[in-house]
């Protein structure tokens, strides 16, 4: 066993409020994931991700507001079209595409994101460390 | 470590206890031991730990740090930034430092309060602090940017909650656009006869209002008419209304009404008579229309229709018809806008079992209303829909289409109220018997108990349950040419048959049908329910995330009278605090474009969401319009060759963030393989 | 092929005249063959038009319309070229106001050496030689067919002999930027060879090709190490198609689907949760 490194891009209006949602209830759940706050989840290029992966990150999340929620009304559309191509192209290569999540938490989901982290660090501690395929 | 040469900072670090709530589980002095020593080579020239930073000691540690120690970036690790984030920006500005040059990591919400193991609780805080510490030093000092506000505002639908807004706006001294889209501003409530609870007399409360808005020097009313488009951003919107031709020449039409009088061609008006009146092709909507002007109805008069008639130009004493009246566009500059654009009642025919439009003695609130204003179709007499018949029984049924999930699933607020409203003017106008169908009561206004209370006095029926069916099939000989009611009555525990003459169906509220459409136009959203949303639920009930818009009444949500007023009333205070301020301060934290780089492809353009990002033709390069641009980071998101970036996330700042909390992990890990 | 040339050749004679100039290949001096700019002023140069082997035209197009914004051009082009000009003046990278494209439908010989999907023109009013069915490039079939590891092998090895001569970019007709993401030390390590596994450079060049890439093949006809690079390009071709019906240069104002919104529907083929 390894215990995962993971990175969590939030966005700040859902996903992060969602995030201290689950705090402000004392939801406990793997401490893994390390968040960073972002605008939008729209403010996620493709290339954040890939710099993510090639410092080590065994799995990068990238969490925004539901569709039709966010902040900036369609930021979200953005991510919403760019991650799945991002997953693919992982796929492609060869690397578990699984190893980039991304889902849709809103302020009040405290017990989603609560889960999603959980679930999240489970399915990544069942795959080797990112450095292997980095060998 | 970092992306690209780290910039030489002086970084002070400050680790909250929060009392026990992060030092119960992180090992707080730990953690700000660690960060002087091991971010030491990052910039930390300082790291303490203290009970309360938030306090006013904690807050002046910071500031006494500052001008001491000549700290240049400050990272306090504590609860979410966004409870106070604003707090410690507030310090460092007080201590000479630029408040994006502060960066708040939150060990509370994030850590503490989540993570069982302390080990690994305090680990993580050290991962969050080196990813903060990582990010500050590329911080970069933002200065707000600041917009006039235009004084003018735009008060769009002339219900009460618009007219109330707007009157207030108007008697500041400010000028007001009151668009409203039918021929007369008063929306829902001119068609009442009475008002719950204290069953006022609904025009005579109303009418004044209505006279001042269309008469005040500083209102423009303009009624049969829309907003085409809106541009710009608070402080500077540029609208298009398009008023539509009345077929009536404003200047000379004094609303004498003879063209009315004269008009051959009767029509059902299914907007305020609900359906249940008639009224002319050409016609006011009621006697006390503001304006008085009236307008002709283009698909149903005759001669638009046939090519001849022109009854009501040949006796207009003015000559104030004009057939060949156009459409007129107007532009109009507004500073804020409000919109107060009501309510649609339920459609009551979506629920077949209760027999609307079918069974003809089966009507809606909107129709009884009608039926019991002295002014409406029926004169104000109750009477079935023969229109001579005095019903001895009526059943009142709440919650049509409302708490169903078939339907709409919440509470409309206001129908429980309302039928009691309907029991007593039945008892007072028919003196019949009246049973009310309710599932829950809801009477928690302001004397709204009390009122239940004196039409229980008044010996309305009340049963508990919800209807299952409304027929007109008889089973029994008493129940011969009734409607009849069927029901559980959850109190009794039975199921009943209630035969009665009349039924009235509450129907709930609903948003606008073309919510949606006007939710884009103004650049707000909608609740899955089709309501504006709000900025706030609880702080701030009239904002909405687009600056400079504001929503208030109905189309907020179900609301009555009195709370639709104060929130017309609210949303024009916000407005005026805006307007007193002069002007506005908008997000720092905007795109910018590095022209030199820029290829001048158009995919930001595309890609942001308020349409922010210009192309400069000349120069073949995009531009952000600061004052548009809402600091999304869409674009920047999109660029491929990087030439966006986006003041305070900048890439710099995010991997810089990243690599922070990497480093510090995989140190974890080099510790425990060793 | 002779065929094609002379009829090419009637049609660049009859514009000839109306244009400031039709850019086409050319058998120069040493039989190399290059885009050239032919002009009125020397119809004898025709002489020496050629078909092939291809050339990025699309480049030749924006160099000399960026010197000469005004100027009145045909250029012959194939189906992936017209799709290349089609992305660039999309990209704003031109306007085709005054531009005639003349299309040039490759023969069977020419769709098998490129394994071009789609080796004809839609745009273009005058065209020259008969439309032939694409065909799929099998080595996307083959990467699918791979598990996991061994796709992770098989793009190891093909990148571990990657020279970072970025002239896969640098050929690349969509590869239009000032600056490039591939030389910034934050998206791309910088001076590691072999590159390090996974390889940044191609990934992020990858996504840069998403909805771009039109599939002419040039970057892997110049690479002097013989990698496909571009079949994860094609198969994120097809998936971009799949989800959001977009197809790089097909449909003239339609706009690339990343930049958008959600369309009705789409969200449903992004495979994202609900
Ligand atoms: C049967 C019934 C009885 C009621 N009785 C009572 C009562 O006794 N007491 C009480 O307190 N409350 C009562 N209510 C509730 C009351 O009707 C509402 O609280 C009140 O009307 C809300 O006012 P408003 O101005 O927000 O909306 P509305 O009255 O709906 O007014 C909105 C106005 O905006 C206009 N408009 C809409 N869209 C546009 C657009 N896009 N552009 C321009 N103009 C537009 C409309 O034409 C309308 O004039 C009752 C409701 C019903 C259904
Ligand atoms: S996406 Fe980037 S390169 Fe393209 S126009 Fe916008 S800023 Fe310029
Ligand atoms: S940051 Fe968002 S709002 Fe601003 S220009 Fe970029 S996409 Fe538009
Ligand atoms: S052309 Fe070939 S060798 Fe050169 S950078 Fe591209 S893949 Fe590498
Ligand atoms: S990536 Fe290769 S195949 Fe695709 S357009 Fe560019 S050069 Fe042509
Ligand atoms: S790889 Fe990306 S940044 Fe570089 S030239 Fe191509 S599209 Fe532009
Ligand atoms: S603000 Fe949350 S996804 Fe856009």
């Amino acid at each position: 066993m390894y215990e995962p490194k993971i990175i969590g891009f939030l966005c700040n209006w859902c996903s992060y409020r969602g995030a201290d949602t689950a705090g402000m209830a004392r939801m406990k759940y793997p401490p893994n994931v390390k968040i960073i706050r972002v605008p939008c989840s729209g403010r996620i290029s493709p290339e954040l991700v890939l710099r993510t992966f090639r410092e080590g990150a065994d799995g990068v999340m990238v969490l925004g507001c539901h569709i039709g929620d966010c902040h900036y009304s369609t930021g979200n559309h953005r991510t919403a079209k760019r991650m799945p191509v991002l997953k693919k192209l992982l796929e492609y290569s060869g690397i578990e595409s699984e190893r980039l999540y991304i889902n849709w938490v809103s302020a009040a989901e405290g017990e989603k994101f609560a889960t999603v982290i959980k679930d999240f660090t489970e399915q990544i501690s069942a795959l080797p460390p990112f450095v292997e395929t980095m060998k | 470590m970092s992306p690209t040469k780290r910039p030489k900072e002086r970084i002070g670090v400050y680790v909250c206890h929060c009392g026990s709530n992060i030092a119960g589980v992180v090992d707080v002095a730990e953690v700000s031991a660690w960060a002087g020593k091991e971010l030491e080579q990052d910039g930390v020239v300082v790291a303490r730990d203290y009970k309360f930073m938030c306090s006013s000691l904690g807050q002046e540690l910071i500031e006494r740090d500052i001008k001491e120690k000549g700290l240049t970036r400050v990272v306090v690790a504590a609860c979410s930034p966004h409870l106070h984030e604003p707090t410690f920006r507030a310090a460092c500005a007080r201590a000479g430092v630029n408040p994006y040059l502060f960066e708040m990591t939150n060990i509370r919400e994030q850590d503490s309060w989540v993570t069982t193991d302390k080990i690994e609780a305090t680990k993580k805080a050290k991962a969050l602090i080196a990813a903060a510490v990582g990010r500050v030093a590329y911080q970069k000092p933002l200065e707000s940017l600041y917009v006039p506000i235009d004084p003018n505002v735009l008060v769009v639908g002339g219900g009460v909650t618009g007219i109330q807004a707007a009157l207030e706006i108007a008697n500041s001294g400010q000028h007001v656009y009151l668009v409203e889209r039918e021929p007369s501003i008063g929306g829902h409530m001119a068609q009442f006869d009475k008002t719950f609870p204290t069953l006022d007399c609904s025009a005579c409360i109303l009418t004044p209002k209505m006279f001042d808005a269309g008469n005040h020097k500083n209102i423009t009313l303009l009624t049969w008419s829309e907003v085409e488009k809106v541009e710009g951003y608070i402080g500077n919107f540029t609208v298009t209304i398009r008023k539509r031709a009345r077929y009536i020449d404003e200047s000379l039409c004094t609303g004498c009404g003879v063209c009315w009088e004269k008009c051959p061609k009767k029509v059902v008006d299914p907007v305020f008579e609900a359906g249940l009146g008639y009224r002319k092709a050409v016609y006011v909507p009621f006697p006390q229309a503001v304006p008085k002007y009236p307008v002709i109805d283009r698909e149903n008069c005759t001669y638009y229709l046939k090519g001849t008639c022109k009854a009501c130009e040949k006796f207009c004493p003015t000559g104030a018809i004009k057939f060949d009246q156009q459409d007129e566009i107007l532009t109009v500059k507004v500073g804020n806008i409000i919109l107060a654009t009501g309510y649609d009642l339920f459609d009551a025919r979506k629920i077949p079992n209760y027999g609307y439009g079918r069974l003809p003695n089966v009507f809606t609130s909107l129709e009884f209303e009608r039926m019991t204003n002295a002014a409406g179709p029926t004169l104000g007499k109750v009477v079935l829909r023969d229109g001579v018949t005095q019903p001895k029984s009526v059943a009142i049924i709440h919650c049509v289409g409302s708490r169903d999930k078939n339907y709409n699933n919440y509470c409309s607020g206001i129908c429980c109220m309302q039928s009691l409203k309907f029991a007593h003017l039945v008892k007072e106008k028919t003196g019949g018997e009246v049973y009310q169908f309710y599932i829950d009561m809801r009477t928690p206004g302001k004397t709204y108990d009390e009122f239940y209370q004196r039409i229980i006095q008044e010996g309305a029926n009340m049963i508990r349950g919800k209807v299952a069916e409304i027929t007109d099939t008889a089973r029994h000989p008493s129940e011969e040419g009734k409607l009849i009611v069927q029901v559980e009555d959850t109190l009794v525990g039975k199921q009943r048959r209630i035969p009665v003459d009349m039924v009235v169906l509450s129907a709930g509220l609903e948003a606008r049908a073309d919510a949606k459409e006007v939710a884009q136009k103004f650049g707000i959203s909608c609740s899955a329910d089709d309501w504006f949303i709000e900025r706030h639920p609880k702080l701030d009930p009239v904002a909405t995330m687009t600056d400079g818009v504001f929503v208030a009444g109905a189309c907020q949500g179900p609301k009555d009278i009195p709370a639709s007023v104060a929130q017309g009333a609210a949303a024009a205070a916000r407005v005026l605090s805006i307007i007193g301020q002069g002007e506005i301060e908008i997000e720092a934290a905007t795109a910018i474009v590095d022209e030199a780089t820029c290829v001048g492809c158009k995919e930001c353009i595309a890609s942001c969401p308020y349409q922010a990002i210009q192309y400069l033709e000349d120069k073949g390069k995009a531009y952000v319009q600061e004052a548009l641009c809402k600091g999304c980071g869409t674009c920047v998101g999109t660029c491929l060759p990087k030439s966006i970036s986006l003041k305070h996330f900048t890439d710099e700042q995010i991997v810089a963030e990243m690599i922070g909390a990497m480093q510090t992990m995989k140190s974890f890990e080099t510790v425990e393989a060793a | 092929m002779s065929d094609r040339l002379s009829s090419l050749r009637e049609t660049i004679e009859k514009i000839l005249p109306d244009v400031d100039g039709v850019i086409a290949l050319r058998t120069g001096p040493g039989g190399i063959v290059a885009p050239y700019l032919f002009s009125k002023e020397h119809p004898g140069e025709l002489a020496e038009l050629a078909l092939w082997p291809k050339e990025p035209v699309p480049d030749t197009l924006k160099i000399i319309l960026r010197a000469h914004p005004d100027a009145k051009l045909a250029i012959v082009c194939r189906g992936c070229e017209e799709r290349g000009i089609v992305e660039m003046f999309k990209h704003a990278q031109f306007s085709l106001e005054n531009v005639t494209l003349i299309g040039l439908q490759c023969d069977q010989q020419e769709v098998e050496s490129c394994q071009c999907f789609k080796p004809f023109t839609v745009h273009a009013k005058l065209t020259v030689g008969q439309p032939v069915e694409g065909v799929r490039d099998p080595l996307m079939a083959k990467v699918m067919a791979m598990s996991q590891p061994e796709k992770l092998a098989f793009w190891k090895e093909e990148f571990s002999h990657c020279i970072k001569c970025y002239g896969c970019r640098n050929i690349c007709p969509q590869c239009f930027c000032n600056i490039c993401a591939l030389e910034d030390e934050k998206w791309v390590e910088t001076g590691r060879l072999p590159m390090p596994n996974p390889s940044m450079y191609h990934m992020v060049r990858a996504m840069h090709m998403t909805a771009k890439c039109v599939g002419c093949h040039e970057c892997e006809e110049t690479c002097p190490a013989d990698i496909p690079m571009a079949v994860q390009f094609r198969l994120i071709a097809r998936d971009v198609k799949e989800m959001f019906n977009y197809e790089p240069g097909a449909v003239m104002d339609q706009k690339p689907p990343q930049l958008l919104v959600l369309e009705e529907g789409e969200y449903e083929n992004t495979g994202l949760p609900h």
